[in-house]
């Protein structure tokens, strides 16, 4: 047996520790790796097109890539940590420090370079698969035809191979070996229980309740304000809530003797408060990339659903003119519409309203005036509520995610000398289309006004939606209006689509990311536990002497490995729903069952992962017992 | 060749405890010392201390005419794997590596060809009665045979010195006698230093020489005559004075 033999030999015949870890750094080579394909992929590179979705593909690749950085460097970390007293017995028989740390580097790079192998080799297989669901994903009209991705390849294995060298030598270095005596006691000497400050633990619920409280009361782009200390404040708030409240918590339940002493509570609660300060890392980190993967894959989703749904259903026309003030063409546009309308036998109605616009007595600002009857007319044949007014009182109307209106309640605006306008009530509505703040009046009152400045119309075709041909007429009349300060044409579900292609590659991308972050997240629970497998067996032998039953070994182990995996992932659950509302209050378009669908489905799939887990743990320590 | 002078062991922490103090032993070429002594007397620190796992707070240890506290972290490494060998009561053999790699390891370390490993490897197991289960992996072998695995790892290099800390105290009376008697040959056959830490009275009848200590002070010693048996039975008595109160056993009952 060399020296290369002997670090080979330590990895190859520890493979339950190092599983894993090695499946999901495979895992994240073969999504790089897909990545790369794509982004070398000769269609996609020649089509100046498509460049776009290339550039978001080379983005996300890097981002993985930076991802498992640190996903690698925290395993190494953490794969050291248990190993201390192997290392003590090494350096007792004569292993120098330059020894070690060259095992620890050839070990780093034996699981490097064949997960690295690995993961170009599934890229490679799965690549045809991958290419024709990345074709539909793209929304991609030429097909992407198999290829031997030489550049992907070359790119992938160099830039995992830096990776993994650097981090391997990185740890090795700043590996400290201590003093022997220490390293070989290093599993007999007791861990510090870690303290815990009320103080602090406070500070948890306050940062994580203002963090909430303002997330859930904020509506709009106050939103896209509230995000950066938001986040700060929910990270922060998580770190101590595993590193300070659990700890405070779980001290006060031993405190509390009735408890305490009951059953299998001693050994679950004591167990529990001297490892929490290994456990509040992991958690801590499994908590978060948690909840960047559900919040992303959750927001992508719902904006996907939102543009499909919530656009064509809130925005009940086909198409939309408005022609500005002296547009000559006005005419001439709208019976080209009309026509190519009937040409292609959609089903539509044209209805439209006037756009008054007045300048206030003071020469301040200009204000816009819609007439009651002619409001009602449309919102009637769109479906939407009519508005009535009060006598002599007026209503503010706004589209979309704009709060104008709210703003403008109460605010005497004086027109004319004896014509003074004040809104009452304020209204969201799709009447007029990407069109805010202006005041919906009595036909009479108007009717006592001096001429506006000037008069726009505008027009909205109203039809059932996703009829045939809708689509090709919107792109055949969008390209013939081209945008123009006099007018501005909109064909709903024309732009919708498009919007939908570009989103395409995004949600592909975002998807992958969260799956990569969450199968880490999953892995880290992994090493946590596995770490702790030699202890539990001692622990257990200890026990099961005393007289521990079958059952209650189960149950103690179930509770302890259900914490595990379920304290940061509920954490994570609460904090991406958290954060899906917020994001929906943004667009006044409701998540709720997008939310419901994907927090769902990763607890589902945390739950399927805690059974496996848990199967193989309970039988490593009922082998261990029976073997005693 | 072994020369400790003076040695004393200070734990510092909370509450600074004194685990030996002003111990002198010598050890010369060829001897096999017992170091025996109550739980705490301080037996395992002296050793580990022999061991350069270990520091003393005051003191000189001389292996060989080096002074191991003058040796930096990588001297002592390398020394550790040419000059002493280690054998240990929970036998501490790697398990992700078979019986063969571990008796190894101390030569893999050094860098030692791979026919030369096999060669000395294929002999001391020959010796040690360990050769059928070579390609075993430390979990499919008893505790004897894991004893002597450990036994065989420590010998290999050839040490000038062995120590062994409870080498019988996880194994029955029959692999216990079967260890023992390995390690006497060792020693009778190759002259080799040995040194053992140890509880069990049967175990430290085969050595030439047993030191006592107690409270981490140096006890009495005693020499063994020609009979197993007689210095069996003086061992014993001389474990009665020291375990009990004086007045217990009254000192005009030694023989």
């Amino acid at each position: 047996m060399t020296f290369r033999q002997f670090a080979f030999r330590n990895v190859t015949r520890n493979k339950r520790l190092y599983t894993a870890y090695f499946l999901s750094s495979m895992f994240t080579v073969m999504v790089f790796f897909t990545f790369a394909i794509f982004a070398y992929h000769p269609v996609l590179s020649a089509e100046n097109l498509q460049s776009s979705a290339v550039i978001a593909l080379s983005v996300s690749k890097w981002i993985i890539y930076v991802f498992s950085f640190f996903f690698v460097l925290y395993s190494m970390s953490a794969f050291l940590q248990s190993r201390k007293r192997e290392f003590g017995l090494m350096m007792m028989h004569g292993m120098t420090t330059r020894q070690l740390r060259r095992m620890i580097f050839m070990e780093n790079m034996l699981i490097g370079l064949s997960a690295t192998a690995g993961g170009i080799g599934l890229g490679i297989v799965f690549a045809k698969g991958i290419l024709l669901a990345g074709t539909n994903a793209l929304a991609l009209k030429e097909p992407l035809l198999f290829y031997f991705p030489f550049k992907a390849v070359l790119l992938t294995l160099i830039s995992f191979m830096l990776l993994f060298v650097l981090i391997s030598l990185f740890i090795s270095a700043v590996l400290r070996s201590g003093k022997l005596i220490t390293l070989i006691k290093a599993d007999r000497q007791p861990k510090q229980e870690p303290k815990a400050s009320l103080l602090l633990s406070l500070l948890v619920v306050l940062l994580l309740g203002t963090s909430y409280f303002l997330s859930l009361r904020a509506s709009g782009l106050e939103v896209v304000m509230l995000l950066a200390p938001v986040v700060i404040m929910v990270t922060i708030g998580t770190f101590l809530l595993f590193t300070q409240l659990s700890v405070y918590l779980i001290r006060k339940l031993k405190g509390r003797e009735r408890f305490f002493w009951r059953r299998t509570n001693m050994l679950l609660l004591s167990d529990l408060s001297y490892r929490m300060k290994d456990n509040a890392r992991s958690f801590f980190l499994v908590a978060i990339i948690s909840t960047v993967s559900f919040s992303a894959i959750g927001a992508l989703y719902g904006f996907q659903s939102m543009l499909n749904g919530s656009l064509t259903q809130k925005n009940p026309y086909l198409f939309t003119y408005m022609s500005a003030d002296g547009d000559s063409q006005a005419r001439t546009h709208i019976q080209l519409i009309d026509q190519s309308l009937s040409k292609a036998g959609i089903a539509a109605e044209k209805t439209g309203l006037e756009l008054n616009y007045y300048k206030a007595a003071d020469g301040s600002q200009t204000v816009v005036l819609v007439k009651q009857s002619e409001y009602n007319n449309v919102a009637e044949l769109m479906g939407l509520k009519p508005i009535q007014l009060a006598a002599g009182k007026a209503a503010i109307v706004d589209f979309g995610l704009s709060r104008k209106g709210e703003e403008m309640l109460h605010q005497p605006v004086k027109l004319q000398p004896g014509m003074v306008i004040e809104a009452d009530q304020a209204v969201v509505s799709p009447a007029v289309r990407a069109f805010s703040g202006y005041y919906v009046v009595s036909d009479e009152w108007i009717g006592r006004l001096a001429q506006p400045l000037k008069v726009s119309r505008y027009y909205a075709w109203h039809g059932a939606i996703g009829q045939q041909g809708v689509q090709m007429v919107g792109g055949k009349l969008t390209n013939e209006l081209p945008y123009d300060e006099h007018y501005n044409f909109y064909a709903l579900e024309y732009q919708t689509s498009k919007i939908n292609d570009n989103f395409g590659p995004l949600m592909f991308m975002g998807f992958f990311i969260g799956i990569v972050f969450f199968v880490s997240a999953g892995s880290f629970l992994y090493f946590r536990l596995y770490s702790d497998l030699d202890e539990d067996k001692q622990k257990f032998k200890a026990i099961s002497k005393l007289g521990l039953s079958d059952k209650e070994l189960g149950k103690i182990l179930n509770r302890q490995i259900g914490l595990l995996f379920f304290a940061p992932i509920v954490v994570a659950l609460v904090h991406g729903a958290v954060a899906l509302t917020a994001l929906s209050h943004m667009f006044q378009y409701s998540m709720f069952r997008e939310s419901l669908l994907v927090l769902g489905l990763f607890f589902f799939i945390q739950v399927i992962y805690f059974f496996i887990v848990r199967l193989f743990y309970i039988r490593q320590i009922r082998s261990a017992l029976a073997g005693s | 060749m072994l020369e400790v002078r003076q040695v004393s062991k200070i734990y510092e922490g909370n509450v600074a405890y004194r685990a030996l103090t002003d111990i002198d032993l010598t050890i010369d070429a060829g001897e096999f010392v017992g170091i025996m002594g109550p739980s705490g007397s301080g037996k395992t620190t002296l050793l580990n201390m022999i061991a350069t796992v270990d520091g003393p707070t005051t003191g000189s240890i001389m292996i060989d005419g080096k002074d191991t506290g003058k040796l930096d972290k990588n001297e002592l490494a390398v020394f550790r794997r040419r000059e002493l060998g280690f054998v240990f009561q929970d036998f501490n053999l790697l398990n992700t590596l078979t019986v063969e790699e571990n008796i190894v390891l101390p030569l893999t370390l050094d860098g030692t060809q791979v026919n030369e490993m096999k060669q000395k490897a294929q002999e001391i197991a020959g010796k040690l009665g360990i050769s059928a289960i070579m390609k075993k992996r430390t979990y499919e072998i008893s505790g004897g045979q894991a004893q002597r695995t450990a036994i065989a790892r420590a010998m290999i290099h050839s040490p000038k010195l062995l120590l062994a800390d409870e080498p019988t105290g996880n194994l029955d009376s029959k692999a216990a006698k079967d260890v023992m008697d390995l390690l006497e040959a060792i020693n009778r056959e190759q002259s080799t230093t040995m040194m053992l830490v140890t509880h069990d009275a049967v175990a430290a009848s085969y050595c030439h020489r047993v030191v006592f200590i107690k409270d981490g002070r140096f006890y009495t010693e005693i020499h063994s005559g020609n009979n197993r048996q007689s210095f069996f039975q003086k061992i014993i008595d001389t474990l009665s004075l020291l375990g009990g109160y004086s007045n217990d056993v009254p000192p005009v009952r030694i023989p």
